[in-house]
């Protein structure tokens, strides 16, 4: 044998041995939740140092030697995992994830916590979820998505929403909910652009918002915005552009229907005309929507910094209405030392209203907020505009042309908005953090209206003639500033000894707003735009108005959280309140709270079960408080410039003063005292997790404005006094699934329904007040009384129509009293209630209440491969609506609803819910009330991702695009226009001259660099 | 910058810096929760009674103010809409005007007596009312403590009673008794819980407080001339009286010691020398006539802050209404239209008549009308109605407004004048047998172009006060205190009229509401 072949044979015997000793184990590590690889695993032989790495394909390969019996495999998010080798070649692993979503760090009021720790109800929800709806802000892109939160939206470009924690909780108009915004409490977050949040988490339960303690009432949301992080500097950009148009609009009579209409209820026929004007469709048209986000972040280990540039145009749906909004946003972050870090969130906002609704102090005419009832009003046989000519309705009925209106008022509101916060965290022992952090908010808005000169000549109008005219142009100028200031110093104290963990905060907080508004106005103003300043006007015509605000609040906080082996939690808070509102003898309030949560699953005797992977119970108890009343409740004031000519014409008059309003000196906070408890649960490998939440929140001496005798000489008629408590008892479930079957598809279900039941109890001094008031024939159109929800409609009971003159006759009472005498075939037939032979106030009835029995959301989500799908739901169940537009109606001219037309009772067509043709002026009755359940698919979008390999080579990290649809389709039994109408505690759901619903149309992308 | 600030802070002795730290949080702590004061913010433009020495005065002259109030749908009307409807339109001095359907609720209620309990105009003028009474008051109770002289100081407190007693005046024959409030209540709960502002006091406790509160202002103001023509003077607060003492008479079957007062008040103004009928009837109530030598009370109306102050839409409700083709702008709403019930009224060649009522061209010769002004209003096929009220025209042209282009121009409103004083003495001369009766008809008679009468009855006044005080407010409490309210209502063909029911308007069901019941309903509605 030569020596190479001998070395071969005995390196190949070592080897063998080698072999026979040493082998190589393989496998794949996958994770139990998304059945994905992962990368990165260490692969452990227990006992040694002898390890591997799993690959990108979560692929290990170890050498094993004899003795070694088990693997262990780690990573950090999962649990660990120690499995025998046995005989094996193969051992694949699958690791369960370590993280549920109680690790999830939620933002409480002052801090943060873990929401296994949480004792409270709280709900949470991502900014990236919000941002896909073309909407204005982020409380309207809520809607439906968490249990408990009512969102009531208006249509109308630049407006917020109403919102609605847990029910009505006051009966004042002040119920906004509290915004906290990167720790700085503000009530209004229009100004704050959705792509720079991060996330928004809702205090629902007093428990969770007593540390607001005089301002948690109405719910809080904490806002808080995107920061940067360490890395290398991304840009990103998304947009979104789209149509929208009005959804659901009321079919009113054409020329012919609205004709015979007319004829059959005042005898005479209208003009004959060749017209057939749709009002509606003269002032809506189909508006386009756009919104640019553009943002820079990056920074280092010390430094952070994030810069959003947000642009945003809404055309509204009626022509001549436009919004633009600007906002900047600058949030840096320093970490100085290991001790010290300080940040700086900043934001300006500009924003542009043209012609907006809502906008009354300037709109001195009403003229644009009247547009909308006066196209519901006009006669569809005047022309709206022809070769440039107007059709003048007011020459025929007492309604200006709402084309007319809407092109000679210009009505522009312009506000900047600039918010900024600062903190310094001082952590000088590892156990103790200090913060100072102080937000300021300076508003300024400058309004300008200008009213256009025009006379009813065949110049203007068609035909000459009525009351729409303007001898003299106008010129309306008000300008306003108001600067808030928040200073909170908090310390925080953590400290675990063994089993316990302890945090404890506590420090102060002071608050001031001042505001100064101003307002001038002249006549004979040209008008062209450039000279629309007050000197140009004629100085014989001059006004000037101003006045101003301001308040403060103080107060001192303190929480203890306390938890016992992460299983057994309880929160107990403490907040003092002081506000300038109230008089001095009610100015200082506490607002205590306490909670208790207790984690069954992760108990020794539920470790053997596999129903639950989670399972909660939490119990909670809070005070908390309501201070929204104006600044000028409880002193009395001398109301100026009342003043009386007494030398006739010939001099100027003298100027007088009067005191005509009653005060209550001795009003006090509003609080609400509300008990939670819940179960939250995680099944079926967490695929399946839920809450169910029950509630039962009183407020006590609610705020009122109550109607009291005209003998007592105040000149509105209400004082505004502590008054009442109402209930609210609720139920709100939640349930959330997830599956991810298999690589390349997985999707969600989500749920929540909320049950809630109002009530007003102990009403003080047993008076019950009447509200909802909208003129003509009707008076009052809602009660609040014991037993009942607050603002409940109250009116009369139809019970039929009079079909003939006999049938009228023959309605009487046991004293033989005719009912209603002077009814004609046709007419409504009402319930005399009391029986006393006469129809009045004391025959109505209660009527069903604008709140729902239960208000719902359903969201789905799907992802297959590339592709995103999103579906968003959401309902109202048991509410009434009042038709307050056709119950207005007083004029024989008006127009009518075409089903009015067609179903109307008619001596062939013998209805019983419609009454014959009229001219309106019908009192307050159920007719009007009518169902507002509807359910409504809020948003659906499909959106898709590049795969990121394609993209590498033009440093893209993502792109994504998308389609989305913004209220597509609503199911509603009410015949009006929206069956949501905001309004304020004793008179809402009643619609008068309620903003369409629109739907949105809109394509948009999102990509990253 | 950044980088070098870093550095110096780094290089702090870290003890230090804690305890400079700590010292600096315990401060800030300490200066916000030790200012107290900090909680004290004033209200921003909020005058209170503290703040203004001359309060008094201006309480005084709000009370005018008040008077002003014509909000007919809303909080309250005192010389608006609804007072002209419940004044006027009611009788059969005129109907209500306008088109058929225009706002037939409530007007049209009034007119036609269909009204009821939640009649929205009815509830204006109670609010209106009671809202000028609670001015009263404030302005009496600060001119209690009032730092003016003695003089000065009962005055102004004459002044005020004067008009709160006209206010119950007009309060107690639009309702009958009402609640009687004199004062201030100090809060709700006085509010609530004093029964005089809940419970009606009898029509007869209402006189006996009006009579006092005018009383007081005879012997209080000043005569005419002394103060500015808008000021309530003693000559007003005589006529004033005198008119209740008439009113009280007669609604108790003619009791002849309250007719002598009337007699006797009467006398006194017209012996005053301060008064005399005005030359030319059809001048009283244009701007030219204003506080003229016949004027006694008006409600004044001008202009202040470069706008027109009156109120509210008292001459557009009643200007002439464009109604169907033609293409001519109106001038107003076309309410309160005199009747044809009226124009047979009048004797023939009665200036009156001219003064009073804006013929409408219905010949077919297309003429129009030229008003005393110069203006223009054409004829009938232009126009919704065929007669307006000439005493609510107010000239563009031709009388002086802060701001002529607003329909709705200023107009004083005559509420006494010295033809209604010499009616009043020559119906209470009749009853008593004194006096002459005669003089006093025929100086109106004379002014009026008509020919004298000589020996004449309670009917021949009653006849002359309907042409004499025709369209100013007085007709139809004047028929109901005559106790002919019923007979003449039907005669003028408003058939829904019940004796014993409509001589009143209902109390408002909303404050019968308010009351919890206390309140109790006219017999009738």
């Amino acid at each position: 044998m030569n020596k190479p072949l001998i070395l071969l044979m005995l390196l190949m015997l070592a080897t063998m041995e080698l072999m026979a000793q040493t082998r190589v184990v393989t496998g794949q590590v996958l994770g139990t939740d998304d059945k994905q690889p992962i990368p990165g695993v260490n692969v452990i032989i227990q006992g040694t140092n002898r390890g591997a790495a799993t690959d990108f394909n979560g692929k290990y390969t170890i050498a094993v030697e004899t003795g070694d019996n088990t693997l262990v495999f780690t990573f950090v998010g999962y649990k660990t995992q120690t499995v025998t080798i046995a005989d094996r070649e193969v051992v694949n692993v699958n690791l369960e994830p370590e993280a549920t979503a109680l690790d999830e760090v939620v933002v409480v009021g002052y801090g943060i916590q873990k929401k296994s720790d949480i004792t409270g109800a709280t709900a949470s929800l991502k900014g990236d979820v919000l941002l896909q709806q073309p909407v204005l802000t982020a409380t309207q892109a809520m809607q439906g998505k968490v249990a408990g939160v009512q969102i009531i939206s208006s249509g109308q470009p630049g407006s917020s929403p109403q919102i609605r924690v847990r029910g009505v909780s006051t009966a004042l108009g002040g119920t906004t909910v509290l915004y906290v915004v990167d720790g700085i409490l503000t009530d209004d977050i229009s100004n704050i652009n959705t792509a720079d949040i991060v996330d928004m988490n809702v205090l629902k339960d007093a428990s969770a918002s007593a540390i607001y303690g005089s301002r948690g009432a109405n719910g809080v949301i904490i806002i808080t915005t995107k920061k940067g992080a360490s890395g290398g500097l991304k840009i990103n950009y998304n947009n979104n552009i789209g149509i929208r148009q009005a959804a659901n609009l009321v079919e009113m009579a054409n020329s012919a229907e609205y004709s015979n209409y007319v004829q059959a209820a005042t005898g005479a026929a209208p003009p004959t005309s060749a017209y057939n004007t749709d009002w509606y469709d003269v002032i809506l048209r189909t508006a386009v929507q756009q919104s640019h986000n553009l943002s820079f972040s990056g920074g280092t280990d010390k430094v952070t910094y994030l810069f959003n540039v947000g642009y945003l145009n809404d055309q509204g749906i009626v022509i001549n209405n436009d919004f633009e909004r600007l906002t900047l946003r600058f949030n840096n972050e320093f970490k100085i030392s290991d001790k010290l870090s300080f940040g700086i969130q900043s934001s300006y906002g500009n924003s542009i209203n043209q012609n907006g609704f809502g906008n009354i102090n300037i709109d001195a005419f009403g003229n644009i907020g009247a547009v909308y009832n006066n196209a519901y009003r006009a006669a569809p046989i005047i022309p709206s505009i022809v070769d440039g000519k107007y059709g003048n309705t007011s020459a025929y009925q007492n309604v200006g042309n709402p084309l007319l209106d809407v092109n000679n008022n210009s009505i522009e509101v312009k506000e900047n908005r600039l918010q900024g916060s600062g903190f310094l965290d001082y952590n000088p022992f590892p156990w103790l953090k200090f913060r100072s952090a102080i937000g300021a908010d300076w508003r300024n808005s400058l309004n300008r209206g200008y009213y256009y000169q025009f006379d009813a000549d065949e110049e203007t109008f068609i035909v000459a003639g009525g009351n729409q005219y303007r001898t003299q142009s106008g010129l309306t100028v008000q300008q306003s500033q108001a600067f808030r200031w928040v200073w909170d110093n908090t310390f925080t104290i953590t400290k675990s000894f063994g089993d316990h963990n302890l945090v404890f905060l506590g420090g102060t907080t002071a608050e001031r707003f001042d505001l100064h508004y101003f307002s001038a106005s002249r006549r004979d103003v040209p008008a062209d735009p450039n000279l629309w300043y007050i000197g140009v006007g004629d100085a014989n015509t001059s006004q000037n108005d101003g006045g101003g605000d301001a308040w403060a609040r103080n107060s001192y906080l303190a929480r203890l959280n306390y938890n016992l082996r992460e299983k057994y939690m309880v929160t107990a808070t403490l907040r003092m309140d002081g506000s300038s509102r109230l008089p001095e003898k009610n100015r200082w309030q506490q607002y205590p709270s306490f909670g208790v949560a207790w984690i069954m699953s992760r108990e020794g005797f539920m470790q053997n079960q596999n129903l639950f992977d989670l399972l909660k119970i939490r119990a909670s108890y809070g005070k908390v408080g309501n201070d929204q009343i104006p600044t000028n409740a409880f002193t009395q004031t001398v109301s100026l410039n009342r003043p009386y000519a007494f030398n006739g014409s010939a001099t100027p008059a003298t100027n007088g003063a009067q005191i005509n309003q009653i005060i209550d000196p001795n009003i006090t906070w509003e609080t609400t005292e509300e008990y939670n408890a819940a179960i939250e649960f995680e099944i079926l490998q967490s695929r399946l997790t839920g809450e169910i939440n029950f509630y039962d929140k009183k407020v006590k001496n609610a705020l009122i404005n109550v109607p009291i005798p005209r003998t007592v000489g105040d000149i509105d008629g209400v004082i505004l006094t502590n008054v009442a408590s109402i209930q609210n008892r609720g139920l709100e479930v939640v349930l959330n699934w997830n599956q991810r079957v298999n690589n390349n598809f997985s999707y969600t279900i989500s749920g929540n329904a909320t049950f809630n039941n109002n009530q007003v109890v102990d009403l003080n001094g047993g008076q019950a007040i009447p509200g909802g008031g909208i003129g003509a024939a009707q008076g009052f159109t809602t009660y609040t009384d014991n037993g009942q929800p607050v603002g409940s409609f109250y009116v009369l009971r139809v019970i039929g129509v009079f079909n003939t003159v006999d049938e009228v006759q023959q309605y009487q009472n046991q004293q033989g009293n005719l009912i209603q005498p002077n009814a004609k075939p046709g007419d409504f037939k009402y319930f005399d209630k009391n029986n006393d032979g006469k129809i009045d106030d004391a025959d109505r009835v209660f009527a069903g209440s604008y709140q729902p029995v239960a208000y719902y959301g359903l969201n789905g989500t799907a992802n297959y491969k590339r592709w995103d799908f999103s579906l968003a739901i959401y309902g109202n169940v048991g509410n009434e609506v009042y038709n307050g537009k056709k119950a207005v109606r007083v004029e024989g001219k008006d127009n009518v609803e075409r089903d009015v037309v067609y179903n109307r009772w008619t001596s062939a067509n013998r209805s019983q819910k419609e009454p014959g043709a009229n001219v309106g002026n019908l009192p307050a009755s159920d007719y009007f009330v009518e169902s507002g359940s509807f359910i409504r698919i809020n948003n659906i979008t499909v959106g898709y991702t590049f795969p990121s390999a394609s993209l590498q080579r033009y440093s893209i990290t993502n792109f994504r695009i998308f389609v989305t649809s913004q209220n597509p389709f609503t199911l509603k039994q009410y015949s009006g226009f929206t069956p949501e109408l905001p309004g304020d505690p004793i008179s809402s759901g009643i619609e008068l001259s309620a903003y369409p619903t629109t739907r949105t149309i809109a394509a948009g992308l999102s990509i990253g660099f | 910058m950044v980088f070098n600030v870093m550095k110096m802070i780094k290089e702090f002795d870290l003890k230090k810096a804690t305890r400079k730290m700590l010292l600096i949080a315990g401060a800030v702590w300490l200066f916000i929760a030790c200012n107290d004061d900090f909680l004290n913010v004033p209200i921003q433009g909020g005058v209170t009674t503290k703040t203004d020495p001359a309060l008094a005065q201006k309480l005084v002259t709000g009370v005018y103010n008040s008077l002003y109030q014509a909000d007919s749908w809303g909080n309250g009307d005192v010389h608006g809409f609804a007072f002209i409807s419940v004044t006027s339109i009611i009788s059969d001095d005129a109907d209500k005007g306008s088109s058929p359907t225009d706002q037939a609720v409530p007007v049209g209620d009034i007119d036609n007596f269909t009204l009821t309990p939640t009649n929205k105009f009815c509830e204006s003028l109670w609010s209106g009312h009671y809202n000028s009474i609670g001015a009263a008051n404030q302005a009496l109770k600060a001119l209690e403590v009032a730092a003016v002289s003695e003089d000065l100081k009962n005055q102004l407190i004459g002044e005020v009673r004067f008009l709160r007693g006209y206010l119950y005046f007009n309060l107690v024959r639009m309702y009958g008794g009402v609640p009687l409030v004199l004062r201030v209540p100090n809060d709700a709960t006085d509010a609530n819980t004093d029964p005089a502002f809940q419970t009606r006091a009898s029509a007869d406790d209402v006189y006996q407080n009006i009579i006092q509160d005018l009383q007081f202002a005879v012997d209080n103001l000043a005569l005419k001339g002394v103060n500015p023509p808008g000021n309530a003077t003693k000559g007003a607060a005589q006529s004033l009286l005198a008119k209740v003492y008439m009113y009280k008479a007669s609604l108790a079957g003619n009791d002849l010691a309250d007719w002598q007062k009337v007699f006797d008040l009467t006398d006194a103004v017209i012996t005053s020398g301060k008064y005399s009928l005005a030359d030319d009837y059809a001048t009283i109530w244009r701007q030219v006539g204003e506080n003229n030598s016949e004027s006694i009370f008006e409600i004044q109306t001008g202009s202040f802050n470069n706008a027109n102050l009156n109120p509210d839409l008292y001459t557009v409700c009643q200007g002439v209404r464009q109604g169907g083709v033609g293409g001519w702008d109106d001038l107003g709403w076309g309410f309160n239209t005199p009747s044809v019930n009226l124009l047979n009224a009048y004797e023939p060649n009665d200036v009156r008549k001219a003064g009073t009522v804006i013929f409408i061209d219905n010949s077919g010769a297309r003429n129009g009308t030229i008003l005393w002004d110069g203006f223009r209003v054409p004829s009938s096929d232009s126009v919704q109605n065929l007669y307006y009220n000439y005493k609510a025209y107010t000239s563009r042209t031709r009388e002086q407004f802060a701001n002529s282009a607003d329909k709705n121009r200023p107009k004083n409103i005559r509420i006494l004048r010295y033809a209604d004083v010499l009616l009043m003495h020559a119906e209470s001369a009749i009853h008593l047998g004194q006096g002459d009766p005669d003089g006093k008809i025929n100086l109106i008679r004379d002014r009026a172009d008509l020919p004298p009468k000589s020996g004449v009855t309670i009917a021949d006044v009653w006849n002359e006060r309907r042409v004499e005080l025709a369209m100013e407010h007085d007709r139809f409490w004047d028929l109901v205190r005559q106790g002919r309210a019923a007979q003449v209502m039907i005669a003028a063909g408003k058939t829904n009229f019940v004796a014993g029911t409509h001589e009143l308007l209902p109390i408002p069901a909303s404050q019968i509401l308010l009351s919890n019941g206390k309140l109790t309903q006219n017999p009738g509605y």
